[in-house]
């Protein structure tokens, strides 16, 4: 397994954002992470991604642990991430946000840039490479922060609603470079709030509600579970039916 | 960065500057501005280091400037040495209480850094002003004449002007190297989002303490050479908070995280003091506040990035302008 995580929990001062979750993770794998909001999923989220530390649990990445390991430590082992709103280094062209991923692994500026370029061509930025981070729109920064943590040459990739906010064609296009960096042997976890993104990308979904990871399987599966269906899509539905 | 003419023309305009002054019935006086603005421009440079390209606002880098000018002052007062022993005795204790600073406080983001820059700098002043060793509150001296060439007392303000020189080369040279390679990229990452930086395996915290320590020893330098020129120093010329103030100004001022900007702000900056101060008489030190408040001021309010970013931003609006202007008459 790539990655193993055993009930983890994480407590902000006596408030549980999540009580315990678990989650196993093959090689080659796309995993889904849904559930309304405040549910869970994006504390169990930067838990592996180690910029919060869990307050119960352990979580292995490729046999180590890394429960307790700083962020930067999470991206030298081969975590990436993106954020939710994305992070741009603001005041640097683009090629150079891409070039802070790759020297992580290119100790040489030409080889980091080399890198960075290479990114930037997957993600479809290079024609912007020279442009300020700041001249970007939300899709460019979406792009951006994937083009900047490909460089870091993850081998488990986390992200964090990359999608939200775009267009449709836009989500097409994402979707397509999802694909490309999924063949690419990366393996993923996304969270996702689009169903039609989850649908069509995750070969698995875990789903949380209240703190905890209530149900896994397919997507197709999932939907059709009751207890999901009562946490995420149907609390409507049951009101319209309690009425007499 | 690439060199390109301007920095060749500020570069031969300091080279011949005290030359080109020697026939003026003023070159003492304005040697001695040109020393001092080169000097504070080594200072400037070396806060901008950490303050400008790491984004951690010092406003304690009297600490290492201190620390570098009682070192000189102190290796003469205690054991007859030249003061420019003192100088790498300066930088190695510099470098420690930069690792004694930025240890415990890097762990803490935002504000806490500067904070605690101010309050370690101020308990540093009131114990060197209480302790006998380093001359109280009255401060110390150095060899009143020179006794060998080691001592580097000279009479003219030349011969400091380009030793300061040589060591604005170095320090301006290796700020180059340092930002045009990873360990500056990583720099640049930090001031801008340290969340997104660490995700991308920046080591935070090695990075920010790393860039503080060769900040200090830069500062510690050019307090040195302060000590070295002046051949005196007190708890209020080395170790007093406008001496931290005055890197933080000459260095936003010009721009900070920039290269040139701190020798910009420093040109710009001095000959400004100066003149203030031989207009207004020696009673005009408490005008020096209120010309830094000003400027504070009007940078907060017009230019955050400093005069080099209005520069970068004002030239091709200018040219679009004239541009358009051109193309208007023709049509």
């Amino acid at each position: 397994m790539l990655l193993e995580a055993e009930a983890v929990g994480r407590s902000f001062q006596g408030f549980v954002a999540l009580e315990s979750a678990s989650l196993t993770v093959a090689p080659g794998e796309i995993v889904g992470l849904i559930g309304p909001n405040g549910a869970g999923k994006s504390t169990f989220f930067n838990c592996v991604a180690g910029d919060i530390e869990p307050s119960r649990g352990r979580i292995r990445f490729d046999g180590t642990d890394v429960t307790r390991m700083p962020a930067e430590a999470h991206a030298r082992i081969g975590i990436g991430r993106t954020f939710q709103v994305p992070a741009a280094f603001e005041d640097m062209t683009l090629v150079e946000n891409v070039m802070v991923g790759g020297f992580l692994r290119h100790r040489q500026r030409g080889r980091a840039r080399d890198r960075a370029m290479e990114m930037l061509r997957l993600t479809g930025l290079e024609a912007q490479a020279g442009h300020l981070a700041r001249s970007l729109g939300t899709p460019g920064r979406k792009r951006l922060e994937i083009a900047r943590v490909l460089a870091t040459e993850p081998r488990l990739l986390l992200l964090d609603e990359a999608l939200a906010g775009l267009t449709p064609t836009e989500i097409q296009q994402a979707i397509g470079l999802v694909r490309t960096i999924h063949g690419m042997g990366v393996t993923l976890v996304i969270v996702e709030h689009i169903m039609e993104v989850i649908m069509t990308l995750a070969q698995r979904v875990l789903v949380f509600n209240h703190g905890r990871a209530i149900a896994q399987g397919t997507p197709e599966a999932v939907i059709r579970d009751p207890q999901v269906v009562e946490a995420y899509l149907g609390h409507r539905r049951r009101r319209r039916d309690a009425r007499p | 960065m690439k060199p390109g003419l301007g920095t060749a023309a500020l570069w031969a305009a300091l080279l011949i500057f005290p030359l080109a002054v020697a026939g003026l019935p003023s070159a003492p006086f304005l040697q001695d501005v040109g020393s001092t603005v080169v000097l504070t421009a080594i200072s400037a440079c070396a806060w901008n280091i950490i303050g400008g390209y790491a984004g951690q606002v010092s406003v304690g880098h009297s600490i290492f400037f201190g620390t570098g000018a009682y070192m000189s002052l102190a290796v003469f007062g205690l054991w007859q040495l030249p003061p420019v022993a003192g100088v790498p005795l300066g930088v190695a204790a510099a470098v420690l209480l930069a690792l004694l600073i930025g240890a415990p406080t890097f762990r803490l983001q935002g504000h806490y850094f500067s904070m605690a820059t101010i309050a370690v700098a101020e308990l540093i002043r009131l114990t060197v002003g209480n302790w006998d060793l380093f001359g109280a509150a009255i401060g110390i001296q150095g060899p009143a004449t020179p006794r060998s060439g080691w001592d580097l007392i000279y009479r003219s303000a030349v011969p400091y002007y380009y030793i300061d020189l040589g060591v604005l080369a170095l320090v301006i040279a290796t700020t180059a190297w340092m930002a045009g390679g990873r360990f500056g990229f990583y720099l640049r990452a930090i001031r801008s989002d340290e969340r997104a930086a660490r995700s991308l395996g920046v080591p935070v915290r090695r990075v920010k303490l790393l860039a503080l320590m060769l900040s200090a020893a830069f500062t510690a330098v050019a307090g040195s050479l302060y000590a070295l020129k002046v051949g005196f120093v007190n708890p209020e010329s080395g170790l007093g908070i406008l001496v931290s103030v005055q890197m933080i100004i000459t260095a936003a001022l010009g721009g900070a995280g920039t290269l040139y900007g701190p020798v910009l702000g420093s040109i710009i900056l001095v000959p400004l003091q100066s003149a203030s101060n031989s207009w207004l008489g020696g009673g005009g030190s408490g005008l020096t506040y209120i010309l830094y408040g000003g400027i504070i001021m009007l940078l907060a309010r017009f230019e955050p990035g400093g005069l080099l970013q209005f520069w970068r931003r004002g030239v091709p609006w200018l040219r679009r302008r004239l541009r358009g202007g051109r193309a208007a008459d023709a049509a």
